[in-house]
């Protein structure tokens, strides 16, 4: 599990160190933009698999909780675009993600019981903390358009919420060992 | 404890100012008469004041400023604010006296409570 986990968080510095290391080509607002939503999608369909495979109480709300919070974000992203009448830019970053989940959603299937709700609670701690610190570090420093580092700050206060609440499912479940 | 009373922004804009003014007294009992409604915020996921003080009979209100929903539930689930998105309000009116502890049923961690003093100041 903790492999698992590693690999993906891993994977994921490695996909940002990269795109950060390119300094002929810093991720614009609209690159940044595709990408933290794209995250939070992300999240919503490891939720999901969670509500249809979880039996753990605790697991199935942190659940819920990530489904309502990343929509709400992601409602508020598509509301901001929507009024600065632009589009987000896919990009390496974007498909990075995209690639790293769809991986981690396939072993996440061949679970079930304590190993699935291990396997997800660890992925989800993980997982918010690599979009919380590029959000942070990376992201918030770069976007210059106003509007879009505020939804961005007010994100990641939510998302540091998330990365609390998974620490203590995690201990909750007592999965190491 | 009754229940959730559900109210309009523009209501609550029409007390409005009567509620920054309990905001400002918040923590102290009131000595006069009449019932009240004190504000919270929500901010950051954290209730705000996260303590108040209210005689039987007043009533509290909590407003949504995050965009995460959150909800103000007592930890014994006799009453529940909520959920609130962003910008919404809810109110409960507090009959019981003591201290009643709350929290947001989504996030746990954030809590806290409501203390409510008889009004012959018990
Ligand atoms: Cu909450």
């Amino acid at each position: 599990m903790n492999t698992l986990c590693k690999s993906l968080a891993l994977g994921m510095a490695i996909a940002v160190s990269t795109v950060a290391a390119n300094a002929n080509e810093p991720m614009n607002d609209l690159e940044i933009a595709h990408t933290a939503y794209t995250a939070g999608g992300l999240d919503i369909r490891y939720a999901h698999l969670a509500l249809a495979i979880s039996e753990s109480d605790a697991v199935r709300e942190f659940a819920q909780t990530m489904i309502r919070d990343h929509s709400a974000v992601n409602d508020a992203a598509v509301a901001l675009i929507t009024k600065l009448d632009v589009t987000p830019q896919d990009n390496a970053l974007s498909q990075a993600l995209v690639e790293g989940a769809a991986a981690k959603r396939a072993e996440l299937m061949t679970l079930s019981g304590k190993a699935f709700d291990c396997a997800y609670a660890t992925n989800e701690l993980g997982y918010h903390q690599i979009v919380n610190k590029t959000v942070a570090e990376s992201f918030i420093p770069a976007v210059t358009v106003e509007p879009l580092k505020n939804l961005l700050e007010e994100a990641l206060v939510t998302f540091r919420a998330h990365e609390k609440h998974a620490e203590h499912m995690v201990a909750g479940l007592k999965c190491a060992g | 404890m009754r229940g959730l009373t559900p109210i309009t922004r523009r209501r609550f804009g029409q007390g409005l100012g009567a509620a920054i003014a309990l905001t400002e007294a918040a923590g102290r009992t009131r000595a006069h008469a009449g019932t009240h409604e004190v504000a919270v915020r929500i901010d950051d996921f954290t209730f705000m004041p996260s303590k108040i003080e209210i005689l039987v009979g007043d009533s509290v209100t909590w407003e949504n400023g995050d965009v995460a929903p959150h909800t103000a539930t007592a930890l014994d689930r006799t009453w529940d604010a909520g959920p609130l998105e962003r910008g919404a309000h809810g109110r409960v009116t507090f009959t019981e006296p003591g201290e009643h502890r709350y929290l947001c049923a989504f996030h746990p961690h954030m809590q806290g409570s409501v203390l409510v003093r008889h009004r012959d100041g018990g």
